[in-house]
């Protein structure tokens, strides 16, 4: 069978959201993932099919692509998987998008530009909400300026039921927010402690939230497409709800987080691998929603004059993605630019950031089709 | 059978404590049962004991272990309790404990018959809490016609520097104080048991200086598996208090799932998950103490007729006060092993340790009693 797109993570909770996107839509999909058990609703759709693989054979990758003939393939897997997935694309000459990465991911993803470039085909990393939208409303907003000094983006979420259930990724939170952010100052990457470097805003939907610099890959894709802006400083900054983040440091102070190996009865465990997968049996409480709100200023000047700009966009807990919580805007929004692919409306070739070429007012007209919707300076654009 | 002869049954925290107290205070000899010899051989040299191999997860190893000792004092967690006790029936040694957790207990209690048939003495909760609360209770009805309430709670402050300190600093067993929080704790009510919430009541208490105002919370422990029954109250509750940080992150785990009894599947492994948690947890870098300074006031208050208020005071200056837990089980055993405990039979400390004495021997180790504000030891 030949599908429309392949699937990497497919079982996973963004892989599972950018499939029932593209499911809805009426294109078939091939779920690639470890447990099919998580997706057991998706597969009762005939266009919707499961394999079972280990992504750590960039082989095995390849075969898996050669095999669906999809059109394009979505890698909605960790990071780390990100590399192998993107040359598997290379040897079967397929597009790709993917979620985003480590620094040393997104370096090493550049890398491949010339490749792809030569194969005729396009790698687009970072085509979540953040890296994703962000990366798309920055390109956007810079349109307003002549030179720009300053770029602070980040997100910033609450919830209505102050409980806590796992925003995202726990893997990529606890490195997230545990490892020394690079932040760009005066030009230059630098570190900061983690939790040293903060910021308290007003966001229009979630209100004032304190923030904290991380890692983020908008720090080393930004500066390759915004340098001839002038662009100086650069901060990522995430904001969490305090009932949040009081438990995901908890869990970080007593060692939950760790990755160093663990002998539980003579069987090895990583007690990260357990704790992820211990809050992933959180239920999601009775009419729980959330709301996020990715953002990003930018300072700068505009005809000799200072000149700031707000960009954010609002995205919130939708009816029938209840599950989702606002993270519709990663797994979703991964299914936007991959159809933008599959459409033909993305025509360059080489690996690029999202705000190097999608065509922005496409691409926010499809974030507002699943009510996800884009303000610039306050006033709603999409 | 050598009468002198007393077992310690794991050298762990409190077991170190007892060891030691044994070392300064006993005549006859003491004997360490541990499962890895060589981590306890320099201690033994230094306080001249014997070692044994002794392993409660293979229950064979203990009555060969236990032979020709007078007492075991059982200083392993206590789901072992039922086991170490059973092999003493076969040695033939007596037996006491830390304490059952309410649950443990009442199974116990049930082996009063074949104890008193071997001719043997088991007493249950020998610490401070159980242990120096029951006695302080016992103590305090000998003076009321009649037993309305009877309320414990225990409070502690410390002021001790650190040169590194654990983030989940605990004074006593994680596992112990992991089930405290998780089960169900008893409180006795017009006369019956009920069961109520972990880590409810948690109320501000204003116990005497220097440990000042806490907040003790219902917690599961052995004295109300006892007290109602030999002291004949009406209303018998347990309390203890943690600080605000330590009793926040312990919630945390609990309400993420991360102390569930269940068991969890990953990559075709089984793993318990509370177990997994406790082996997360004991990775955490050690506290390290550099000026130990701590105290704890255990707090008996009985009322009836006229309302008594019972302390036990301890100071750790360079020591912790930990050893109120240590101490008892060491003055016990000896008590025991000296004839000085003759009853046979399965025993809560009310029922068969005699309270002067106890006391007496209490403050040779700097813990004072007071009864009303008025030491009494």
């Amino acid at each position: 069978m030949k599908y429309d797109f392949i699937i990497f993570g497919g079982t996973g909770f963004q892989g599972k959201i950018c499939a029932s996107d593209l499911l809805e839509q009426g294109y078939s999909t091939l779920l690639v993932g470890r447990d099919p058990s998580m997706i057991k609703d998706l597969l009762k759709n005939p266009k919707a099919s499961f394999l079972k693989l280990n992504l750590n054979d960039e082989n095995k990758i390849a075969e898996a692509i050669k095999k669906s003939k999809a059109d394009v393939v979505i890698n909605c897997s960790e990071y780390y998987y990100n590399i192998p997935i993107l040359k598997a694309c290379l040897k079967t000459k397929k597009p790709c998008t993917d979620l985003g990465g480590s620094k040393k991911g997104t370096g090493e993803a550049f890398v491949l530009d010339k490749n792809f470039k030569k194969s005729g085909i396009i790698g687009i990393t970072g085509c979540g909400s953040t890296p994703g939208i962000s990366n798309v409303m920055t390109a956007y907003g810079i349109k307003d300026f002549d030179c720009i000094n300053e770029i602070f983006l980040g997100f910033a979420w609450d919830s209505n039921i102050k409980k806590f259930f796992p925003p995202y990724s726990m893997n990529t939170i606890f490195e997230e927010l545990t490892e020394s952010p690079d932040l760009l100052e005066n030009g230059r990457i630098v570190k900061a402690g983690p939790f040293k470097c903060s910021g308290t805003f007003n966001f229009k939907a979630v209100g004032r939230q304190t923030t904290y610099c991380m890692g983020h890959s908008e720090v080393y894709t930004y500066p390759k497409y915004f340098k001839k802006y002038g662009l100086k400083h650069l901060h990522y900054m995430a904001g969490f709800p305090e009932h949040s983040l009081k438990v995901i440091n908890t869990l970080i102070n007593l060692g939950f987080n760790s990755r160093e190996p663990m002998n539980i009865n003579g069987q090895e465990i990583l007690p990260v691998d357990f704790t992820t997968r211990i809050l992933k049996k959180i239920p999601i409480p009775k009419g729980y929603t959330e709301v996020e709100n990715i953002w990003v200023r930018i300072k700068g000047m505009k005809n000799g004059k200072k000149k700031e700009t707000k960009m954010e966009c609002i995205v919130r807990t939708l009816k029938g993605w209840e599950y989702a919580g606002s993270n519709i805007d990663t797994g979703r929004t991964i299914a936007i630019i991959s159809k933008m692919i599959k459409e033909g409306k993305i025509k360059e070739k080489g690996v690029y950031g999202p705000e190097a070429i999608i065509p922005q007012e496409d691409f926010f007209s499809e974030l507002a089709k699943r009510k996800m919707y884009v303000y610039h300076n306050g006033k709603k654009i999409n | 059978m050598e009468k002198n002869k007393i077992g310690i049954l794991g050298l762990g925290a409190m077991g170190k404590i007892i060891a030691e107290d044994l070392a300064k205070t006993f005549n006859g000899k003491v004997v360490y049962l541990v499962r890895d010899i060589n981590s306890i051989k320099d201690l033994a040299k230094e306080n001249n004991a014997e070692v044994r191999y002794a392993d409660v997860s293979k229950p064979e190893t203990l009555v060969k272990a236990f032979e020709g000792i007078s007492v075991i004092v059982h200083a392993i967690h206590h789901e072992f309790n039922l086991i170490v006790m059973k092999a003493c029936l076969k040695s033939k040694s007596n037996y006491i404990d830390l304490g059952g957790l309410y649950h443990y207990t009442k199974k116990q209690l049930r082996l009063n018959a074949q104890f008193r048939k071997t001719n043997l003495t088991a007493i249950l909760g020998v610490g401070a809490s159980p242990g120096i609360t029951n006695v302080l209770a016992k103590y305090a009805s000998r003076n009321l016609d009649k037993i309305k309430n009877i309320e414990i709670k225990i409070g502690y402050k410390d002021f001790s520097t650190y040169k590194q300190i654990s983030p989940l600093s605990a004074s006593y067993s994680i596992q112990t104080i992991l089930e405290e929080f998780s089960w169900k704790p008893a409180v006795f009510e017009n006369g019956r048991i009920k069961f109520v919430e972990p880590i409810s009541g948690r109320e501000k208490y204003n116990f005497p200086k220097p440990v000042g105002v806490q907040k003790p919370q219902y917690t599961i422990h052995s004295e109300i598996a006892t007290l109602p029954y030999t002291l004949k109250a009406k209303n018998v509750s347990f309390k203890i208090a943690f600080d605000d940080d330590f009793v926040d992150k312990i919630k945390t785990l609990k309400e993420t799932g991360f102390l569930s009894n269940n068991k969890i599947i990953i990559e075709n492994n089984e793993f318990n998950i509370k177990e997994t948690s406790i082996e997360i947890l004991k990775k955490l870098k050690k506290t390290i103490p550099e000026k130990i300074n701590q105290y704890e006031i255990i707090r008996v208050i009985v009322s009836g007729n006229k309302k008594i208020i019972m302390d036990a005071k301890i100071s750790g200056v360079n020591e912790t006060a930990d050893k109120d837990t240590g101490v008892p089980p060491s003055i016990i055993s000896q008590m025991i092993a000296n004839g000085e405990i003759t009853k046979k039979g399965v025993f809560p400390p009310e029922s068969i340790i005699p309270e002067e004495y106890f006391f007496k021997e209490l403050a040779k180790r700097s813990i004072y009693i007071y009864e009303n504000n008025n030491r009494i030891n």
